[in-house]
């Protein structure tokens, strides 16, 4: 066993690109808020932003976020092709992809409503349904399995005082299954919102619900 | 030519089909139905169900026959255990989440999934995992949806988008949670062609509300026959049990409507099993009282009567609704009695339904069979856009008046008061026949033998589907009986004899007869003495 302190092996080290530490991204106090502009385009996605604001009634799309959307249509030869980003953009601004958005992306990328229906129905990292301030995703495939992820995520439904897929009352946490999150070597991985909480024991589980509760406004 | 053919083995037998011609369409021509679910002449060919799979000598593993093109020298079996055992674990998984409900499901008898299991599949399931469950879902319009029995197939959302190009259906979610839905709130509702879906359906998953529970596919007597709905003139089959039309189905003819029919047509089949029809000929007394006859003596008395009648002049009223052997024994008639004009009415839609994917095929305007086969023969149209009115100087003719098929509800009880001699033909009765002289039962197109002439000129053929009412007999029959007589020529014996004379002496149908017309229909030389 060697005595180096461990390191996160998604830590690249600071690239100069990003605005935080180390500590920032693995330690327990972060959860800023996701820049309106998306961020950096080669990290946006993978930043643990905490936190989105989400408004199920804001417009698809303006401002900052007209902006992003025409920088997605750049990216794509098709119209069509640039579905999933597009809708991945709504979801961010509206916590969710109602019908009313699929209906409005259809429009935006002339495409058929059937058709992006089908396709935003067809991958479960879209929500159909409106979600907590904090979607908590706890993998439950095989690794994080025989590691007692069903005892975490047992935990986070009874601390939340949830069923599987509701929110709870105060409207933070919705707590769901999830397959795989590619981190098989860190079990149990629970995935909230963008960030990766990894090794979680049940024992942590009231730890890190009041620790979100009380950062959660930052 | 002979380079586009490829010459391949099939299940033994050597075959030579056309260059690209599929393994499924090839082994067709050998007799071999290979089992599939997505692929549809009429669709595009997703190979989604992989339920064709087929074994290709040389190929590393099983080929989806529905896709893969034949290849020349090719050794194909299709038959083989290989590709039994293949299809066999297919559909296996088809049925792990199905609910077995053959017996209350009304695709049972006439369904894909039941031939091919029954056919291929295994003896016993081997499921122990609970079934997930979907339950019922209304489509809107005629269709309703039981999601358990689906197997995924997407004919139906194919159809919406590729044919009826109107994309009310679509796969949501994936995995065994797939279902198929509606996206609008109004569903299938307002749609013009969803009648076909159920169709197309290899399965019970989407089936009729009309048809619901009503009876059981093996109980059914299908017989061909053409909508009456539009001059269009879809090929159709008639499905009958205990003498009335259950359903009507799309019968296919790739020349007129494909393999698909509009929602109008198939709906427009309760008049043919209305029971309160016109049963025996009546002749009657000073237009107060009538009596039921025997045909013998209701084609005396009307000869009879006609006799009595010096230079007598006809106006006749003829349907688009009658068969062009009716219509030809009428104007043959009209001829034999003196000459006249005669007239028909049909009423008109606003707008034609053009079914986008088959733009061959729309639910004209006319809406009536035969309007086509009305002007060949040279009867003039009159009437508005509701088939109605337009019949003035009939109505008030003092000499001989003839109603053929129409049963003038726009008219009044004194029409034809004022004829000499009025001859009423119909399905049913009509105040406007009260003074009629004589009143004869006819039979409707699904009980008699016959063609109608399509918008285009197409000579169709049909086929008694039902047992006339009582004494109702075609109005050929009867017309021809009665021109015989005048004329001292022979009746004519079958619907085939008179119209292999119609069309010898109209130059229009350019000598057709019934074999010529085959189950497809052939056209008539349209142009020559038709109108607009
Ligand atoms: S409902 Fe019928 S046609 Fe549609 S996908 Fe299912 S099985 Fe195929
Ligand atoms: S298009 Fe015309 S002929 Fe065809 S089914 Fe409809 S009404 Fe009948
Ligand atoms: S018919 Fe060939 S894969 Fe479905």
């Amino acid at each position: 066993m060697s005595d180096a302190p461990f390191k996160n092996p998604g830590w690249a080290g600071n690239t100069g690109e990003f605005d935080l530490t180390e500590e920032q991204v693995r330690g327990d106090d972060f959860v800023g808020d996701r820049p309106k502009h998306g961020g950096h385009a080669s990290g946006a996605g993978t930043l643990p932003y905490m936190l989105a604001e989400k408004n199920p009634e804001a417009k698809l799309f303006e401002g900052e976020y007209q902006e992003r959307f025409e920088k997605i249509l750049t990216r794509y030869p098709t119209k069509r092709a640039a579905l999933l980003p597009t809708l991945s953009l709504a979801q961010e601004l509206r916590g969710y992809v109602s019908p009313e958005s699929m209906d409005r992306v259809a429009e935006l990328l002339d495409l058929s409503p059937a058709y992006v229906r089908g396709v935003s129905t067809f991958y479960t990292m879209y929500n159909k349904r409106p979600v907590g301030r904090y979607l908590v995703q706890v993998c439950t495939n095989i690794s994080c399995n025989l590691c007692g992820a069903d005892e975490v995520l047992e935990a986070f439904l009874s601390y939340t005082d949830t069923e599987l897929g509701e929110t709870s009352e105060d409207g933070n946490f919705t707590t769901i299954e999830a397959e795989c999150l590619a981190a098989c070597g860190f079990p149990t991985c629970v995935q909230i919102n963008s960030r990766y909480f990894e090794n979680v024991t049940p024992a942590e589980v009231p730890k890190i619900i009041e620790h979100l509760k009380t950062k959660g406004g930052d | 030519m002979a380079d586009d053919l490829v010459t391949l083995t099939i299940d033994g037998h050597e075959v030579s089909v056309p260059k690209g011609t599929t393994l499924l369409e090839a082994a067709k021509t050998i007799g071999e139905q290979v089992p599939h679910y997505c692929y549809h002449p009429g669709l595009s060919s997703p190979a989604m169900c992989r339920l064709c799979l087929v074994e290709v000598e040389g190929a590393p593993k099983p080929m989806p026959s529905c896709v893969t093109t034949v290849m020349e020298g090719q050794v194909v079996r299709t038959m083989s255990e290989e590709a039994k055992g293949h299809r066999e674990g297919v559909l296996e998984f088809y049925l792990l989440n199905h609910p077995l409900d053959c017996p209350i499901c009304d695709m049972s008898g006439e369904c894909d999934l039941q031939d091919y299991v029954h056919l291929e599949g295994r003896k016993q399931g081997r499921g122990v995992e609970p079934k997930r469950v979907f339950g019922r879902d209304d489509f809107g319009g005629d269709v309703l949806f039981y999601g358990d029995r689906c197997v995924m197939c997407t004919r139906c959302v194919r159809f919406m988008s590729e044919v009826e190009q109107d994309e009310r259906l679509t796969v949501v979610e994936r995995g065994n949670r797939s279902v198929i839905d509606t996206f609008f709130t109004e569903g299938l509702e307002g749609t013009n062609w969803h009648g076909n879906i159920v169709d197309i359906c290899p399965v019970g998953a989407l089936v009729s509300k009309d048809f619901l529970y009503k009876a059981r596919a093996w109980d059914l007597d299908h017989t061909p026959s053409v909508c009456a709905s539009c001059s269009q003139g879809c090929n159709v089959m008639l499905h009958t049990r205990d003498n009335l039309v259950h359903r009507v189905k799309p019968r296919e003819n790739l020349e007129v409507n494909g393999w698909w029919m509009c929602d109008h047509g198939r709906m427009d089949y309760e008049w043919i099993n209305d029971g309160n029809r016109l049963e025996a000929p009546l002749i009657s007394e000073d237009g107060v009282s009538r009596r039921a006859v025997g045909w013998k003596d209701a084609l005396g008395e009307l000869l009879g009567r006609a006799e009595e009648l010096e230079a007598a002049s006809v106006r006749a009223v003829a349907s688009a609704r009658a068969s062009n052997e009716d219509l030809g024994a009428l104007a043959e008639l009209v001829g034999a009695l003196g000459g006249g004009e005669t007239v028909f009415r049909s009423p008109r839609a606003q707008e034609e339904l053009v079914l986008k994917g088959f733009p061959k095929l729309a639910r004209r305007k006319d809406l009536a069979p035969n309007v086509k086969g009305a002007e060949l023969l040279g009867m003039r149209r009159v009437g508005d856009d509701a088939g109605a009115g337009g019949l003035d100087s009939v109505a008030e003719h003092g000499s001989i008046v003839i109603v053929l098929g129409d049963v003038l509800a726009d008219q009044g009880e004194d029409f034809g008061a004022g004829a000499d001699l009025y001859v009423y033909l119909g399905t049913h009765d009509s105040p406007a026949a009260k003074h009629a002289d004589i009143v004869l039962p006819v039979t409707s197109h699904a009980e008699q033998e016959g063609t109608f002439t399509n918008h285009e000129g197409r000579v169709q053929r049909f086929w008694p589907a039902l047992q006339p009412p009582g004494m109702a007999r075609p109005a050929w029959l009867i017309l021809g009986a009665l021109d015989a007589e005048l004329t001292g020529e022979g009746a004519p014996e079958t619907a085939a004899e008179l119209f292999g004379k119609l069309s010898d002496a109209v130059p229009a149908f350019g000598g057709l007869t019934y074999p010529d017309l085959g189950t497809q229909g052939a056209s008539a030389k349209v142009g020559a003495g038709a109108g607009s």
